[in-house]
C-alpha cells in the first residue's frame, strides 16, 4: 500500500528530506543528519511534522466518566486548558496505547499513536456499545485524525518564535497547558508540551492551514537557527528524555507498573483492570542503561548479569548530547537497581553497560513556569 | 599509481600492487546516515571477497561490511573506532577501514571502475 502523505509532504520533498515509510506514513527520517537535528533541539530549536499522530475526540454528557473508566490516570484532576499523559488499558491491564488527553471543557481530545489509531478507535466504540461504563447515547466518539495536522516546535528558542507569531502572552502558558487560537480564520490548539524533554510547543491545526503555519514558524525561526527535524531525531530525543515509545517499551502485554509508569496509576479511582494491577506480581521493570563500551544495544538484545539473562533491551541509540550510547530495557525486578554493572549481548559479543534511571538529560520543560 | 574499484555492495578498494585499502563509498555513507559505530577485523585476519569483514552502525541501523577482495589484514584504521563520523566526512580518505594483502589479484576484474559505479548508483537509487 502506498504510504499516506501529510499536508506537509511537498515541503519535506522541497527541503531534500530523506523520506521513509513510518507505520504507513511517508515522513522524513532526517533532513541532513539525525545527530545534528538532535543537537539543534537541545541548543536552539527544531520543527517536526507529527501529523501522522491520531486525534480522537470524546464528546457527550458522560465523556469524562467514559475516559475515567478506560484509563488509570485521574482526568477529573485536569481543568479545561490542561493536558495529561495517560494510557488506555485492556482487561488484562496491558497497554492498548499511551496518549495525551486534552481537556477541552466538556469534551476531550485524545492524541494517540499513528500505528494505534484504528485499534484505539475500535476499542472505544466497543466499550461504548457494551454499555458497561456509560449509557451508549451519552458518549460520542469522533476520529478527526484525517483532518488534523500536528506540528511540534521543540527547544529553548521555541517560546521566542511562538510569541513572535502569536503574541507575548504565549509565554504565560505553563507546561502541560494549552490555548485555542485563531490562525488564518481557523481554530488551532497550541500546547506547551512535547516528546523531547525540552521546552516546546505542539500545534494542532486543520490540514488546510498546516503549510501556512509551517512557513510562519520557519520564517520567524530563521534568526534562531531553527532546524527542520525528522522522526530519527525525535526518537533519539525521547530516549534521552527517558520517555517510552509504543511498540518498544510498552505494548498490549506490558502493564503500566512494570513500565515504570506508576505515577499514571491512581488507585483511588475506579478503572478497567484495576484489580489486575492491585494484585499484579511485578517481575520486571523498565529502566535505563548507559553503555560503558561504544556500541548500540538495540531492541530485543539480551541483558546479562553473572552469565545469566536478566533482561531485554527495548530501545537503544547513540546520544549526541551526552556523547554516550544509551537505552532502555526491562530488567528482573530484584536486580533493577540503578548503577548495576551488566553486559549486553550484541552480535555474539558482550559489551559492558550500567543500569540507570531515566534522567539521561536534565529535563528543561517549563514545569513551574 | 593506485587503482580505485567499487563493489555492488558499495565498498571501495584502492589497489596498489599487491595491497588494497578498503572502505565504503560516499553513496553508502550518505544512505546510512550518521555513522556512530564500527567493528573491524583484527590484524592477520583472513577476509574473503563478498564475505562480511566488519559491521557499521548508523543512528538508523546496523549494516554488514562486505570485502571487495580476499586477503590478509595488514592494518586497520584504529582511530576510526573512536571517530566513526570520519566515514561520513571523508569516506574515501580519513574513513578508510582496513588495508589487506591481496590474495587473488583476478578478483579485482569483477569490480567496477569509478565511472561504471557512478552509473550503477544512479540506477540503484531510482
Amino acid at each position: 500500500m502506498e504510504p499516506k502523505k501529510t499536508p506537509l509532504y511537498q515541503k519535506h520533498v522541497e527541503n531534500n528530506a530523506h523520506i521513509v515509510d513510518f507505520s504507513g506514513w511517508a515522513l522524513p527520517i532526517e533532513y541532513t543528519s539525525i545527530l545534528k537535528e538532535t543537537k539543534a533541539v537541545r541548543t536552539t530549536c527544531g520543527l517536526f511534522d507529527a501529523s501522522h499522530m491520531g486525534e480522537i475526540i470524546i464528546k457527550g454528557v458522560q465523556a469524562l466518566d467514559f475516559l475515567q473508566a478506560l484509563t488509570p490516570n485521574d482526568i477529573s484532576k485536569t481543568k479545561p486548558g490542561q493536558l495529561q499523559y495517560n494510557v488506555f488499558l485492556n482487561e488484562k491491564a496491558g497497554i492498548i496505547d499511551d496518549l495525551m488527553v486534552y481537556n477541552l471543557g466538556g469534551s476531550f481530545l485524545c492524541v494517540v499513536n499513528a500505528s494505534n489509531i484504528n485499534k484505539v478507535y475500535t476499542h472505544l466504540c466497543r466499550a461504548k456499545l457494551e454499555g458497561k461504563y456509560v449509557k451508549p447515547d451519552n458518549v460520542e466518539i469522533v476520529d478527526e485524525s484525517p483532518e488534523i495536522s500536528l506540528l511540534s516546535l521543540q527547544g529553548p528558542a521555541s517560546s521566542k518564535i511562538i510569541s513572535e507569531i502569536f503574541g507575548k502572552d504565549i509565554n504565560n502558558i505553563k507546561y502541560m497547558h494549552f490555548v485555542q487560537l485563531n490562525f488564518k480564520n481557523k481554530n488551532i490548539i497550541l500546547s506547551r508540551s512535547g516528546y523531547t524533554g525540552e521546552d516546546g510547543f505542539e500545534l494542532y491545526c486543520p490540514n488546510g492551514v498546516a503549510v501556512s503555519l509551517w512557513d510562519a514558524i520557519l520564517e520567524k525561526g530563521k534568526k534562531y537557527n531553527l532546524c527542520l527535524c525528522g522522526l530519527g531525531s525525535r526518537d533519539v530525543l525521547r530516549i534521552e528524555a527517558g520517555y517510552p515509545l509504543y511498540g518498544h517499551e510498552i505494548n498490549d502485554c506490558t502493564n503500566p507498573l512494570e513500565a515504570s509508569l506508576n505515577w499514571v496509576v491512581k488507585f483511588k479511582k475506579d478503572f478497567i483492570a484495576k484489580d489486575k494491577l492491585e494484585s499484579a506480581q511485578i517481575k520486571r521493570l523498565r529502566m535505563g542503561f548507559v553503555m560503558s563500551d561504544r556500541a548500540i544495544a538495540r531492541q530485543g538484545y539480551s541483558v546479562y548479569s553473572n552469565n545469566k539473562i536478566i533482561g531485554e533491551v527495548t530501545s537503544g541509540t547513540f546520544s549526541p548530547n551526552l556523547d554516550k550510547f544509551i537505552g532502555m530495557a526491562y530488567i528482573d525486578k530484584e536486580l533493577s537497581k540503578p548503577g548495576a554493572e551488566v553486559t549486553i549481548k550484541i552480535r555474539d559479543k558482550f559489551y559492558k553497560a550500567q543500569t540507570s534511571d531515566f534522567n539521561f538529560i536534565k529535563s528543561r520543560t517549563k514545569k513551574g513556569a | 599509481m593506485s587503482i580505485l574499484k567499487f563493489s555492488k555492495t558499495h565498498e571501495w578498494a584502492k589497489i596498489d600492487n599487491n595491497t588494497a585499502v578498503i572502505g565504503i563509498s560516499d553513496y553508502a555513507q550518505h544512505s546510512l546516515g550518521d555513522i556512530v559505530f564500527i567493528e573491524l577485523p583484527k590484524i592477520k585476519d583472513k577476509i574473503k571477497a563478498g564475505s562480511q569483514f566488519g559491521t557499521i552502525e548508523s543512528t538508523k541501523a546496523a549494516s554488514e561490511l562486505f570485502s571487495p577482495l580476499s586477503g590478509e589484514v595488514l592494518e586497520i584504521n584504529k582511530d576510526l573506532i573512536n571517530n566513526p563520523q570520519w566515514v561520513n566526512e571523508s569516506p574515501l580518505e580519513k574513513g578508510w577501514m582496513v588495508k589487506i594483502k591481496i590474495e587473488n589479484s583476478n578478483e579485482a576484474n569483477s569490480l567496477m571502475d569509478e565511472a561504471v559505479y557512478k552509473d550503477f548508483v544512479v540506477k540503484e537509487s531510482h
